[in-house]
């Protein structure tokens, strides 16, 4: 806490208190997971694999497009292990194979090639591999062992022996520059096909001995409408390369391992009375479920978007027969049914039909890992891994009863943007809150209502304790204490929110921070991979009987248009209001503090025209509007243009531009804006100093950090500039400029400070920065703040100082009245996150100590800035590729609420100045009731014995 | 007088076997009683020592030098608190200018004693009722302990305990109300 006068110099003596209280800031071993909690993720399913085709294997591998190779228990969805691999196309997943313990991954474009032990998740192996695009990859196995991996590349082929990753041989492919490779296929002989192609002129087939790499043989193909193999050939059966062109719509054979020079059989697809729906691409799946073995004969055809066909190829390659004909209508969009089918027959298998319910807020199934056995009493069970649009997962099991395992959100690790929403009253105290509310009529009315309140209250007490009594009797284990929307409410200190999360898929989530557990969710459609989110909460839950209200802005980066999505953050629901008609884009929003009849916060949407339309806009808002038309201001930084401008509303919800200012973009491009945070509070006005003078604090609401890097990234030119904007009129309140630095930065503002953090070129270190304004010693006009009205400049301090890693996100502490002192947390990209408090980053630390800095508890200025251990909130719970943080006050003044999202969710508490309004953790109410009673009970005793022996030496 | 029955039993024990019977007996004669001396000045018909006299000896030989030692003593109620002030002065800058415990207890007590002396000025009236000089002594009295609770008030200053600077009005000032509204960012 700040000491705001020198009267509290008392406060050591009441620290000394506090001190017994609690004493420690660290989390002690018992508390480990009690007020913190944290899930894992590993991103969209790129490639999935089961362990091993027995039952008993519990073992599930993922590679996801987040460049992770992971290990899934499957029967609680739980991580065995995780790898997490470079962000980015350097660590990108290429293939998995997997083979008994091996799991064989090329990353990043063909660069490495890496073998798993799937036991332990170990690597057991990496190679780098030649330069060169990947093409395809395959085991290569002679009579049912696989000993190598042959490694398809633009201009060459390799073979990897699979036991320590050597290259046994390596060949480059002839005419490389005119024929496209694109698939490698071995059948479990002693040769290598590789397939290749001139588009829409011929295919070439280049055989390659196992042993030494040398070329037995190259044919060449007549293929005219052939224009891409991966996409539109497989093999089938005994090496028996089909393909299948939509121009023609005919299915093409070929044997690929005919000695003379062979020739590609057409069948029409007409003949086997089949039809491709319009504009498709029809497509061919096949299987090879042993990779020393060749793949099936059986092989589907997908002739529409919902439509496949499961076709046989007979012994000798030479008719086509179709199977069955699968037309799954999705006409039932609650469940799904999955039946298996005999692939040598067609037939579906007896009572092998699992249904699983869709979840309506979620998406529609996209693909299905099967895994089928033999169960013990030989009939057949099989699991199915079912990915929808969201990116969940869903695991399916049929054993003795079919049913959903279990299911991971895995749209989770990609976290864009959080809010947190206060949690409900319940009913009695939304009763009592609402006695406040009302209006006053009267004494005894008002006496009344409290009495009928208090009675409520009495109530809900005493059904409280007769169902605590009631779960007593009961065996603990059948109490369940699941959280649900419906027993949700607001606890004591409002240390148990809703965190609504968006994520990059487009799904929402709802989840209790207390617990972890997702709530709620809800998948909107058609939102595209790269639009721009931005959550908005209009209205809070403290507006008892509306309901809360948050709206998401969606924009479509593409055509600029944007959608709104409002819904109920607690529970979820979409909320049945009418919606603007958005026809032009969108550049921005801004939430006004004016509030409509039904207490919802006006939002305005500023189109390319600069000009606003209002949500919600009631008579009421439009009124509100006009009125104040003049003082709303908004500004727009466009960093392609370099432009900062400022406008200013005019009656007619059209807007006129006041300001502008230009940084040109061959200097520097803007990097990041931000303003200071809507809801913090700024308790103290001033700086107490030395001589119990005030310097008050230059607390600008309008005022906007701008961040700026030079074009120029040569370590003796780069620089990085930090601008301070007021942005009600364009003035540059401030300019720093960080010479031989550059970003990425990463900076908080808030208060009357901002801090950053950029990367000293000359020096190579990581730095950071404070900026602190103060108005001086006398405050200009200390009742209202406008920024038109400001003829004096604020006075700046700045100090540097070294930070001994490298960072990748801050934020700052926040507090439901500001009076905790702050502290910064930083994201480090080991995934912990350290909470520095803002004394360190403080310019006014002196470099020589006096009288004064002593008494203002400034700390002696040093370069380096320490890391301490204990400043990790996550002490081992590492976030793996932290992305943010989110910090939120909680109805306690000491404490902070504090999200961190990446790849992992972390959630805990921090308490800044300690926990000073509340007993700590582990206060022994038993000990100290117990010495209580023990005291009472002495005192009476010894009262009613000291009586006795008054009474007695009265009678001597 | 009624005398305990353990104790009467006690006194008639000796008399024979037949007192023995009775649990306790009430004895009139005044002559072997054992109870509490002080009590026997209470009752009309108990008889005086030797020399003792019901009435009261007029004093009147030394009127004056009383007189005079009454002023004395009322005086020196009055100058009381000033003559503390020497005392308390040294006291003060003993302790010094420091903030803990002994500090701070010594000056509660050098600002408490004259709040406390003057709030009981009556009962110092009472006692100066004799005196002639009454209201000039209650007014010596009364400055006195002014003056030490100014010093008290002083010592506080000193140590910073009073709040006459601006940085003690600090956390009243209410954050100023903005007139503009503000908002946007980067082009989305």
């Amino acid at each position: 806490m700040k000491p705001s006068a020198k009267m509290a110099k008392l406060v050591p003596l009441l620290a000394v208190f506090f001190y017994l209280v609690c004493v420690s800031e660290a989390v002690f071993e018992d508390q480990v997971g009690k007020f913190d909690w944290r899930r894992q993720y590993v991103g969209k399913v790129l490639f999935a694999s089961f362990d091993s085709p027995s039952q008993s294997s519990k073992k599930l591998f993922v590679a996801t497009d987040k460049n992770i190779f992971a290990s899934l228990n499957s029967r609680t969805g739980d991580l065995f292990w995780r790898h997490v691999d470079k962000m980015g196309p350097e660590g990108a997943v290429d293939t998995l194979l997997v083979n008994a313990q091996d799991a064989l991954m090329v990353i990043g474009d063909g660069r490495l090639l890496r073998s798993w032990d799937t036991n332990v998740g170990g690597l057991n192996w990496e190679v780098v591999l030649d330069t060169g695009s990947f093409q395809a990859a395959c085991f290569v196995g002679i009579q049912d062992t696989v000993k190598h991996v042959a490694v398809l590349k633009k201009t060459a082929i390799s073979l990897h022996y699979l036991s320590n990753g050597h290259q046994k041989w390596v060949e480059n492919l002839p005419d490389s520059d005119t024929v496209k490779y694109q698939a490698v296929y071995s059948g479990g002989g002693e040769e290598v096909f590789v397939l290749g192609m001139v588009p829409h002129s011929h295919l070439t087939i280049t055989v390659y001995s196992l042993e030494d790499g040398e070329i037995i043989r190259q044919r060449s193909v007549e293929a005219p409408w052939l224009s891409s193999v991966e996409s539109s050939c497989v093999v089938v059966g005994r090496g028996v390369l089909m393909c299948v062109d939509n121009y023609t719509q005919a299915l093409y054979t070929l044997a690929i391992q005919a000695e003379d020079s062979p020739q590609f059989r057409q069948v029409l697809l007409q003949s086997l009375d089949l039809e491709v729906s319009q504009d498709f691409q029809p497509v061919l799946v096949s299987t090879q479920p042993h990779p020393a073995r060749s793949p099936l004969p059986e092989f589907f055809l997908q002739l529409g978007p919902d439509h496949h066909i499961l076709l046989q190829l007979s012994e000798d390659g030479s008719t086509i027969a179709p199977l069955r004909d699968f037309q799954p209508v999705f006409t039932n969009t609650r469940a799904c049914a999955v039946n298996l089918f005999s692939a040598d027959s067609g037939r579906r298998l007896l009572d092998t039909t699992v249904i699983f319910p869709l979840d309506a807020n979620g998406g529609k199934p996209q693909k299905l890992y099967v895994h089928a056995f033999l169960k013990k009493d030989d009939s057949v069970g099989y699991r199915v891994l079912v990915q929808t649009e969201d990116h969940a997962l869903t695991f399916i099991q049929l054993l003795a009863r079919s049913r959903v395992v279990w299911t991971r959100e895995e749209a989770l690790a990609d976290v864009v943007t959080m809010e947190m929403v206060d949690l409900p009253l319940t009913g009695t105290q939304a009763e009592l809150e609402g006695e406040f509310g009302k209006k006053a009529d009267g004494l005894l009315p008002m006496v009344m209502k409290r009495l009928s309140s208090q009675v409520i209250l009495l109530q809900a007490w005493m059904a409280h304790l007769w169902k605590l009594f009631y779960e007593a009797r009961k065996p603990r284990s059948q109490i369940k204490n699941e959280v649900t929307i419906e027993t949700l409410s607001r606890d004591e200190f409002n240390l148990q929110k809703m965190m609504v999360m968006v994520t990059a898929s487009g799904k929402l989530f709802g989840i209790d921070s207390k617990s972890g557990t997702i709530l709620w969710k809800h998948y909107l459609e058609n939102v595209q991979p790269n639009a721009a989110f931005k959550l908005i909460v209009q209205r809070t839950t403290a507006h008892f009987p509306h309901p809360p209200q948050c709206t998401l802005l969606i924009k479509d980066k593409d055509t600029g248009l944007a959608t709104l999505h409002v819904f109920n953050p607690i529970f979820g629901r979409k909320s049945q209001i009418s919606l603007p008609a958005l026809p032009r884009p969108i550049l921005q929003s801004l939430l006004l503090p004016v509030i409509d009849q039904d207490y919802a916060k006006c939002l305005l949407l500023v189109d390319d025209q600069y000009k606003v339309t209002a949500f919600p806009s009631t008579k009421n808002v439009m009124q509100q509007l006009q009125e104040m038309a003049s003082s709303i201001f908004f500004y727009l930084v466009d960093s392609e243009q370099g432009t900062l401008s400022g406008f200013r509303l005019r009656k007619d919800l059209s807007s006129e531009l006041i300001w502008e200012v230009v940084l040109p973009t061959e200097v520097q491009k803007i990097v990041a804006v931000k303003g200071k945070r809507p809801s913090e509070h700024v308790h103290s006005q001033g700086r107490v100093m030395g001589d119990r003078s005030v310097l008050y604090k230059y607390l600008n609401p309008n005022l906007l950090a701008v961040v700026t890097e030079s074009t120029d990234t040569h370590p003796e030119r780069a620089f990085v500039g930090m601008f301070l904007v007021d942005g009600v009129t364009g003035r540059i309140i401030h300019e720093a400029v960080q010479r031989k630095a550059r970003g990425p930065i990463h900076f908080v503002h808030s208060e009357n400070w901002v801090v950053y953090e950029y990367w000293n070129t000359k020096s190579r270190r990581n730095e950071f920065s404070v900026l602190e304004l103060f108005e001086g010693t006398e405050l200009y006009n200390s009742t209202v703040f406008s920024s038109l009205d400001r003829p004096h400049l604020p006075q700046v301090l700045q100090q540097s100082y070294i930070f001994p890693s490298p960072i990748t996100t801050m934020e700052a502490t926040l507090t439901e009245k500001g009076i905790t002192s702050r502290h910064l947390l930083v994201g480090l990209p080991s995934g912990a996150i350290l909470s520095l408090p803002k004394m360190f980053l403080d310019p006014r630390r002196p470099e020589v100590v006096n009288e004064h800095s002593r008494e203002e508890n400034l700390i002696p200025y040093a370069p380096e800035m320490p890391i301490r251990t204990e400043w990790f909130i996550n002490y081992n719970q590492t976030i793996s590729r932290l992305k943010g943080i989110y910090t939120a006050p909680s109805g306690l003044e000491s404490t902070c609420l504090v999200v961190a999202y990446g790849l992992d969710i972390y959630q805990t508490r921090v308490y800044p100045s300690k926990q000073f309004d509340v007993l700590k953790d582990d206060y022994d109410y038993v000990l100290i009731s117990s010495v209580l009673f023990a005291l009472f009970f002495a005192t009476m005793i010894s009262k009613r014995l000291a009586e006795v022996k008054l009474l007695n030496r009265a009678w001597r | 007088m009624a005398s305990p029955g353990g104790q009467g039993s006690g006194a008639l024990s000796t008399r024979g076997g037949v007192a023995r019977r009775m649990k306790w007996a009430l004895e009139l004669s005044l002559g072997n009683t054992r109870g509490r001396g002080d009590r026997q000045s209470n009752q009309g018909d108990v008889m005086y020592p030797i020399g003792y006299s019901d009435k009261p000896v007029p004093d009147t030989s030394i009127q004056e030098t009383d007189k005079n030692l009454v002023e004395k003593r009322c005086w020196d109620v009055a100058l009381g608190p000033l003559k503390q002030i020497p005392m308390n002065l040294f006291i003060m800058y003993m302790s010094g200018n420091t903030i803990s415990i002994f500090p701070i207890m010594m000056v509660c007590m050098m600002a408490w004693r004259p709040i406390q002396a003057l709030m009981s000025m009556s009962a110092t009236f009472k006692l100066l009722e004799n005196s002639n000089q009454q209201w000039l002594q209650g007014l010596v009295y009364s400055v006195g302990n002014l003056l030490g609770s100014a010093l008290a008030i002083y010592k506080c200053q000193s140590m910073g305990l009073l709040p006459t600077h601006s940085s003690d009005w600090l956390a009243f000032i209410e954050p100023p109300q903005r007139v503009e509204i503000m908002g946007g960012g980067m082009v989305l």
